[in-house]
């Protein structure tokens, strides 16, 4: 009966093919370690914030005048709507927890390199949605960081030379955060998502297409790729559970970690709190913003900085295989930027006075600098590399991928790479 | 950077018309260290207090009058406590809003949420209201918040150090607490209790999953790569 409803559908939908292709024989390299399943839990999270968030909006009222005593009925009269709002608002910070790991995985492993280019943009397209995503849902509980952080972030695009005013105004769609501003956050807030699952479905396309690189960063043989299904189900399904035991822990236990005290209070317009925050995940930019002593300038390195990462895969100039694994010196770098990143988000945490303002500005500088000199370093790395040779280990793996090119129709087999790597081959011999 | 902040503080006044300077909490001051005492006889005292004092000014707006069955006071209590309000009202301040805006400046704020609403909320609000002392004019004034216009609605400052009274009031304070701590997430007891079994049942499913992998895995050699060659089962 289902062998032949199957057989029914397949004439006319290739579900079985699609099955095989992008499942039960989509093949991935078997080396690749836990960092590997933080695009899963991606995705999964990116579930759970839709599937609560529908609920959250049954009972939500987006009016400036109910919007926050809502939340407290959602909190206190909806059956388990604790639970949801939790769910929902410590899922907000596991996301970003979740894709920056994702995000420094595809750096250290040199995800990014060819032929992935196009994949990592997808996925900094994605890093934006969220941002906006997270930052317009931050104003519907209408708390005092809601409201102040709205009003704060929206005014920097009143540093845009001449139509500044115009598209604060624009934005808010009032002079001021207000009624206006809390409606249509709210409608794009619902929309927003639905084109994230739009655009993950382009990044996995684009995934599924060029494959996954593994920590060797070299394209494995035909046998040194395993199916999809079942190895990497499990995995990724083990990779969930502990997943889930810390995000229940938090939600369960401490779902007002991840909620400032100012929030509970309901916003007024009249009273500014002492210092504005924004949200953990986006301190580091905030500090950046901070940290140019011109307003316009704050805020186009604000952007630069998430924008730059878009630059990668031409900044990156190296041939060596594996990211940071055969590249001591690129290693070296990635740890500083990411020591980089929490100092970062430390200053941005707190106010802007004395000695922070210095480490603030030297760290901006740090964070940019690693950037301008990543084709410098990456070049002068492959050059020591050609004299020093690569670890044997990677060469073995190099010879039998170029063997395995040139002998059969591998899906990454292009002339100009076998190019690359015969001379890789001459290059690392005589060493 | 500080010229950012300026504009930025200033972008917002601008357009709110208002300026907000107001007098703050001591961010200095340090805050006493309490242990919350979760009984439902320490939650039944401090509400008590918080109706017939605090709700002179406040309110606890989120609260029914029928939610504080759930901290076991009894039916005929709260029907005694709620007056003329129907079970399904709210806890509103007894005090008509125009006239507490008229008397004190401000709306004492909500205090539903007030251990929540603060970083180190019980501590706070513990340490708020014992720390009222009467200065050399005899007037009423507090550490923890200078130029606060509540007054010392329980009391302290007129107790001596180290009296029985004081005593009394400290131990006042701290049932108030309980008791807002309770009304600030009424849910909490409930949640840990499910968070319990939740993450109980998660730990044995993702050993079990765990084991699953071992076993599928095991099929599948480690990619051995030793003296530049790849060897493999
Ligand atoms: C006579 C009126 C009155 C009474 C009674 C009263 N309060 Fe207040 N309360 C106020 C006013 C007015 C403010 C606003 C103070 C300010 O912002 O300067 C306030 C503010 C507060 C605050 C907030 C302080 C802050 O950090 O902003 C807390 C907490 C508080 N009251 C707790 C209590 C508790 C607990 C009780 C019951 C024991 C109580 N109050 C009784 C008038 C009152
Ligand atoms: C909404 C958020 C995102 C989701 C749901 C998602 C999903 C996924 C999934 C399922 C994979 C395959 C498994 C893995 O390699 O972990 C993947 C791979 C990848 N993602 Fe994402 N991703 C997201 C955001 C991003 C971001 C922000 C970036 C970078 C800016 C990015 C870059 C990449 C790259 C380069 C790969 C390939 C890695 C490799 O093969 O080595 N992704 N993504």
């Amino acid at each position: 009966m289902i062998k032949k409803s199957i057989g029914w559908i397949d004439e006319r939908f290739p579900l079985t093919e699609i099955v095989k292709h992008e499942l039960t024989e989509y093949p991935v390299p078997r080396n690749l370690n836990y960092w590997w399943n933080f695009g899963f839990l991606a995705m999964f999270v990116l579930f759970i914030q839709l599937l609560s968030g529908i609920f959250l909006a049954m009972h939500y009222k987006p009016d400036v005048h109910m919007a926050f005593d809502s939340l407290q009925h959602i909190m206190r009269d909806v059956n388990y709507g604790w639970l949801i709002r939790y769910i929902h608002s410590t899922g907000a910070s596991m996301f970003f927890a979740v894709v920056f790991i994702h995000i420094a995985r595809t750096l250290y492993y040199g995800s990014y390199r060819k032929p992935r280019e196009l994949l990592w943009w997808t996925g900094l397209v994605l890093l934006l949605l969220l941002m906006a995503t997270a930052f317009m849902g931050y104003l519907l509980p209408w708390g005092q960081m809601s409201y102040w952080g709205a009003q704060v972030i929206t005014s920097l695009f009143g540093t845009t030379p001449v139509y500044g005013d115009d598209i604060v105004r624009w934005l808010r769609g009032d002079f001021v955060v207000g009624d206006a501003t809390l409606t249509r956050f709210f409608a794009l807030h619902y929309l927003f998502p639905f084109i994230i699952v739009a655009a993950v479905g382009i990044h996995v396309v684009a995934l599924h297409w060029v494959k996954s690189s593994n920590p060797s960063g070299i394209t494995l043989q035909a046998k040194d790729n395993i199916p999809f299904h079942p190895y990497f189900t499990i995995k990724d399904l083990f990779g969930l559970g502990v997943f889930l035991i810390i995000f229940s822990a938090f939600v369960f236990f401490g779902p007002e970690f991840w909620i400032m005290p100012e929030n509970n209070v309901p916003a007024d317009p009249m009273v500014t709190p002492p210092h504005i925050v924004p949200e953990w995940y986006f301190l580091p930019f905030y500090a950046i913003l901070r940290s140019i002593p011109d307003a316009l300038g704050g805020v186009v390195a604000m952007f630069m900085s998430i924008l730059i990462f878009a630059a990668m895969p031409w900044l990156d100039r190296s041939k060596i295989p594996g990211g940071a694994l055969y590249r001591p010196y690129y290693r070296v770098m990635v740890y500083i930027f990411l020591v980089d990143v929490l100092v970062l988000s430390y200053v941005g945490a707190k106010p802007p006075e004395g000695h922070l303002i210095v480490i603030g500005q030297v760290a901006t500088f740090v964070y940019f600098g690693l950037f301008l000199l990543l084709p410098v370093i990456s070049k002068r790395e492959d050059r020591r590399t050609r004299e020093t040779g690569l670890p044997p280990a990677a060469l073995a793996l190099m010879a039998e991928e170029r063997d395995e090119l040139s002998r059969s129709e591998h899906y990454l087999r292009r002339e100009e790479d076998l190019k690359v790597m015969s001379k890789g081959k001459r290059k690392g011999e005589g060493a | 950077m500080r010229r950012l902040v300026c504009i930025l503080a200033a972008v917002a006044v601008w357009m709110t018309g208002v300026s907000s300077i107001q007098a703050a909490p001591n961010d200095a001051y340090p805050l006493a260290q309490i242990e919350v005492d979760n009984s439902m006889a320490a939650r039944q005292r401090g509400a008590v207090i918080a109706i017939e004092t605090c709700m002179m000014c406040h309110g606890f707006k989120y609260l029914r009058y029928q939610d504080l069955l759930d901290i076991g006071m009894s039916a005929e209590d709260v029907d005694n406590y709620r007056g003329d309000n129907g079970l399904l009202d709210r806890l509103e301040s007894m005090t008509p809003i125009e006239v507490r805006k008229e008397s004190y400046g401000k709306v004492p704020p909500d205090l539903t949420l007030m251990t929540i609403a603060r970083k180190h909320g019980p501590e706070y609000v513990y340490t708020l209201l014992t720390s009222y002392y009467l200065d050399p004019e005899e007037n009423e004034a507090n550490h923890l918040f200078p130029g606060i216009r509540m007054p010392d609605a329980m009391g302290y400052s007129f107790t001596e150090p180290g009296s029985t009274e004081r005593a009394e009031v400290e131990r006042n304070v701290s049932d108030l607490v309980s008791f807002m701590v309770w009304a600030s997430d009424p849910n909490a007891e409930t949640r840990k209790t499910i968070g319990v079994w939740v993450i109980l049942y998660l730990i044995v499913l993702t050993t079990l999953l765990y084991l699953v992998k071992r076993k599928i895995w095991r099929r599948v050699e480690k990619l051995k790569i030793e003296n530049g060659t790849v060897k493999r089962p």
